[in-house]
């Protein structure tokens, strides 16, 4: 007999709550970052971490999957996850989705070439699609779960809000990494340079040109305040 | 004044740009899509495709497969469940291929699934998908990619006048041949399913543009009652048309599931998005106008043929938007269908009327040319008054104001006719123009609007929202009803368990939920005023609810300010109930008095700047003005951002789109986002997005008519327009490519 499917509490949660308007940084701050918004929207990575929202426990993780498997420890949003012997095929994104249910980074393409699955590695966007989760073993793994939290915005999540930067949500985890990410890079002023460092992130809905106005309005304030 | 009268309204949030309510979620990564749904002990499916384009499995070696480690069940032909077909033609229970998957041993298309693998991860059904042998005997495919040697019938479509005497007796003719190629839809989240039985019942989550329909034609394929499937879209990563209807990998994910009684993931991957879950087809259509020497049409002819696959016929429909959009006496639509070995097309973004309107806007700038007139007069010249199919009046139609408008906020007034006559920095300018058109629809819908003991208001309702706002819609009604903030407003939608609601489809989904959701709550509070009335130790027991209204969330006396009513929940508490709720329905449009003998169409007009630079034979896009007239526009702020990315669409069809089928194989050879190429951020001109605003008030008291597709008709012909007025390289085959511009004879800007 088949266990009977139930949800992570988490997932039930979310499924009997409606959507409803949940208090967003852009409409509590009308799109005026400053510069403590700005830090404390940082400030939440460290309080999603702590929250540890998933466990790993029903993972078919570990033991004889097949392939070699090498001892992986993953370090995502501040927490460690030890992953046993994962087979060495697992890249960070399955590893993240289907092994530590993290499932705010999508799947885009599998090949590098979309731009949804980007994370941060030490810092640095990466495509994790492109990534084994072996390679990261101990490097600290920013994921959009590890920026902001409905309620607590990161700047730039609630500038996306704000100017309407998606329509079907998709590839909006990955454009915002990279934007977070683009903000320490040697990127020029104009909104021109903004679109080439995006680049790397598709957007099949098209809203380019709301991504570039939140990416502008953050590094704004950002630089003006700080 | 603090009092408020009677408002059939309560604030003017209808029209108003508003943030989507469900930003923080889609920002945070905590809306949950298909994929992401995870159960305890559920197993991944990998579909293994066929590598040949047409014939016969011989043989299917699964054993090799089978034994590999964690490896539960490999489903092919030989082994698989009973599926059914679905009623053809039954509209309400519509999927995407007829045969379901495995059904036979024949290969019609390459990337046809074959077999499917399910192991307890995903790497290990990935492995043992790729050791699944199988053999095949091949039959030649049909792949050609011309379709002008059709010699089969041209069935008419549409009729009036003498096309061909009137096109033979005409002084100025235009006569030419134009194809868009198939395109893919490529949303950026892929489809998915999860599929969880339980006992007889089974959940299926869904990439799904309809989950009601999905519902109705998976209990058909399946073969178990409709009340044994639920489908759940909480959210869409888009579909543009490719997520309409089930394809089968649904079948196989939920087949999967009941053999092994766990719950199983199966995601499509790219690859497979290219061959397996519909494309538009390759179209190609001839044109003939006929027009005097002062620029009014005479003759409209248009030979349409499409391809399709060997499984279904699917008709592009390109005569869409052909028939009204001018005056003309004479006009004849035929159509036709070619059979390939490719998987089944699907409606994609602007079904027919967008390459249809590639057509016969490339061709009116053709005429113009041919006219030496300018082709903003030519289209103004040419304004019809009423629907010439078929005599009916329009309910509201715009065209010219979206025309002249475009043309002032553009500057068309500077643009010099001759090619390459225009420079800035270097670089030659091209201006071009392209009117577009899209059909106006309602289809039932059922909503229950709920007030709550805990003082807030609640909507449900089994449509989906596909990505464009249809979440935000439903709050934005409620608050003008209710006048409650967002931050009480609930609302449920993705799930059949709910009433049923429309596709998110042909631009439909937003004037089909609003009635319903309208109706619903204007009884809800009509039930909650007489509860006021009735309850016992209510402060308004004994008056007339005519004389009471909710404002704000409060009962008070007409006449009164809203401060000195009762907050709604106390009522209900009052009264002892959990919640005081009601239905609320929509008709479809055919069957409302009030559309009827009405031409219902939105309409619009597209200006288009490319910079060329023949130096380097680059081509860019750089400004992008857009007038739609798409009825009242409930979230501008939403629909502005729709309109945009459907530009950003139109300049991929322009310049980028194609997907290529391998003459040999019959495999799409540019089946990955790299080699189909798409716009980018750094493609995306500047765009520039004005709605007219006229509400139409045959589609309901809110007078919305959808712009999901309206955005993208127009824009590729607009830009080929423009590539001739720069370079004077007329491309009647999309998309346009630096080939075509090395032909300029424009060697300098
Ligand atoms: S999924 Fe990694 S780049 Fe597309
Ligand atoms: S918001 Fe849909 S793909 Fe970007």
């Amino acid at each position: 007999m088949a266990e009977k499917p139930t949800l992570r509490e988490d997932q039930q949660l979310l499924d009997l709550e409606p959507l409803g308007q949940i208090g967003s940084e852009a409409s509590a701050s009308g799109g005026q970052l400053t510069r403590r918004t700005f830090l404390s929207g940082l400030g939440a990575a460290g309080l999603v971490a702590s929250a540890g929202p998933l466990s790993a426990a029903a993972a078919p993780m570990g033991q004889a999957e097949g392939a070699a498997g090498a001892h992986t420890v993953l370090t995502v949003n501040g927490e460690q996850h030890d992953l046993g012997m994962l087979d060495t095929r697992v890249t960070l994104l399955d590893a993240l989705r289907e092994r530590l249910y993290l499932t705010g980074t999508k799947k885009g393409c599998d090949h590098g070439q979309c731009g949804a699955c980007t994370v941060h590695v030490d810092g640095r966007r990466v495509n994790s699609c492109l990534t084994l989760a072996v390679m990261v073993s101990g490097k600290e793994i920013t994921t959009i779960e590890g920026l902001g939290v409905p309620g607590r915005l990161h700047p730039m999540q609630a500038a996306f809000v704000e100017h309407d930067g998606y329509q079907c949500g998709y590839c909006t985890s990955g454009q915002i990494m990279s934007a977070v990410a683009l903000l320490k890079e040697p990127v020029g002023p104009s909104d021109h340079d903004v679109k080439e460092g995006m680049a790397g992130n598709i957007c099949r809905c098209g809203a380019y040109p709301n991504i570039v106005a939140a990416f502008q309005q953050v590094r704004n304030h950002s630089t003006m305040n700080g | 004044m603090a009092t408020q009268t009677t408002p059939p309204s309560q604030s003017n949030v209808i029209g108003r740009s508003v943030a989507r309510i469900d930003g923080p979620l889609k920002t945070t990564g905590t809306a949950q899509y298909a994929a992401d749904f995870h159960f305890p002990n559920m197993a991944h499916a990998v579909p293994v495709q066929s590598t040949i384009a047409s014939g016969r499995i011989e043989k299917l070696d699964a054993a090799a497969a089978q034994s590999m480690p964690g490896v539960l069940l490999v489903l092919h032909h030989g082994n698989m469940d009973k599926l059914y077909r679905v009623v053809p033609n039954d509209f309400s229970a519509t999927t995407s291929e007829a045969r379901p998957p495995f059904e036979d041993r024949t290969i019609y298309y390459w990337g046809q699934y074959v077999a499917v693998v399910v192991a307890e991860t995903l790497e290990q059904a990935t492995a043992a998908a790729a050791a699944v042998k199988v053999e095949y005997s091949q039959t030649p495919a049909k792949l050609s990619t011309n379709l002008g040697d059709y010699a089969g019938k041209r069935p008419s479509v549409s009729q009036r006048g003498d096309a061909e005497k009137a096109f033979a007796a005409a002084p100025i003719k235009v006569d030419q041949t134009y194809v868009t190629p198939a395109e893919t839809h490529n949303p950026i989240e892929m489809h998915a399913t999860v599929a969880a039985w339980e006992g007889d019942s089974v959940t299926l989550y869904e990439t799904s543009q309809g989950v009601v329909n999905h519902r109705y034609a998976m209990a058909q394929v399946l073969g178990i009652p409709r009340e044994n499937v639920t489908v759940v879209t909480r959210f869409l990563g888009s579909g543009f048309g490719g997520k309409l209807f089930p394809w089968p990998h649904s079948a196989l994910a939920a087949v999967a599931s009941r053999r092994l009684q766990r719950p199983v993931k199966l995601s499509v991957n790219r690859t497979m998005m290219f061959s397996n879950v519909g494309h538009r087809p390759l179209c190609e259509q001839r044109f003939q106008l006929g027009a005097t020497t002062d620029g009014k049409l005479l003759s409209l002819r248009q030979d349409y043929i499409n391809h399709t696959s060997l499984i279904d016929d699917i008709d592009e429909g390109c005569g869409e938007a052909t028939t009204y959009l001018y005056s003309v006496p004479s006009l004849t639509v035929t159509r036709a269908l070619a059979q390939r070995n490719v998987g089944t097309p699907s409606p994609m973004r602007g079904p027919g009327a967008v390459p249809g309107l590639f057509a016969m806007e490339s061709a009116m700038d053709e005429l113009a040319v041919a006219l030496n007139m300018d082709p903003v007069e030519l289209r103004l010249r040419n304004d019809a008054t009423k629907d010439e199919s078929n005599g009916q009046p329009f309910s509201s139609r715009h065209l010219k104001e979206c025309i002249e408008t475009g043309a002032a906020k553009f500057g068309w007034k500077q643009r010099t006719p001759a090619v390459g006559s225009m420079r800035r920095d270097g670089r030659v300018l091209g201006w071009g123009m392209a009117a577009a058109s899209w059909g106006a629809y309602r289809f039932p819908c059922a909503a229950t609007v709920a007030l709550e003991v805990d003082g807030r208001v609640t909507v449900r309702c089994a449509t989906q929202d596909v990505g464009t706002g249809t979440y935000t819609i439903f709050a934005q009604v409620l608050q003008e009803k209710t006048g409650l903030p967002f931050e009480r407003i609930g609302v449920h939608l993705g799930d059949t368990s709910m009433p049923e609601g429309p596709m998110s489809g042909g631009s439909w989904a937003t004037a089909s939920v609003l009635p319903a959701v309208s109706s619903a709550a204007d009884s809800v509070v009509k039930t909650l005023l007489q509860v006021a009335n009735s309850t016992a130790g209510s402060p308004f027991a004994g008056v007339d609810p005519a004389k009471l209204q909710l404002t704000a969330g409060r009962v008070h006396q007409a006449g009164e300010p809203a401060e000195t009513g009762v907050p709604f929940e106390k009522l209900i508490a009052m009264a002892r109930l959990s919640r005081i709720s009601a239905d609320g329905n929509t008709t479809a449009i055919f069957e409302d008095p009030k559309a009827k003998g009405l031409s219902l169409h939105s309409f619009g007009a597209q200006f288009v700047e490319v910079e060329w630079e023949p130096q380097i034979a680059r081509l860019r896009v750089s400004r992008v003005v857009t007038v739609i007239d798409g009825g009242r526009i409930i979230n501008p702020k939403a629909a502005a951002n729709q309109i945009k990315g459907a530009v950003v669409m139109g300049v991929g069809m322009g310049l980028l789109e194609q997907t290529v089928y391998d003459p040999r194989t019959g495999q799409p050879i540019n089946g990955n986002m790299a080699d189909y190429l798409m716009a980018t951020c750094p493609d995306t001109p500047e765009i520039d997005v004005t709605f007219l605003d006229y509400p139409d008030l045959a589609m309901g008291e809110y007078g919305a008519r959808g712009i999901g597709e309206i955005g993208l008709a127009g824009v590729a012909p607009a830009i080929a327009s423009a590539v001739y007025h720069a370079t004077g390289v007329r491309v009647r085959t999309l998309p346009v490519r630096i080939e075509d511009l090395l032909q300029s004879r424009i060697r300098e800007a």
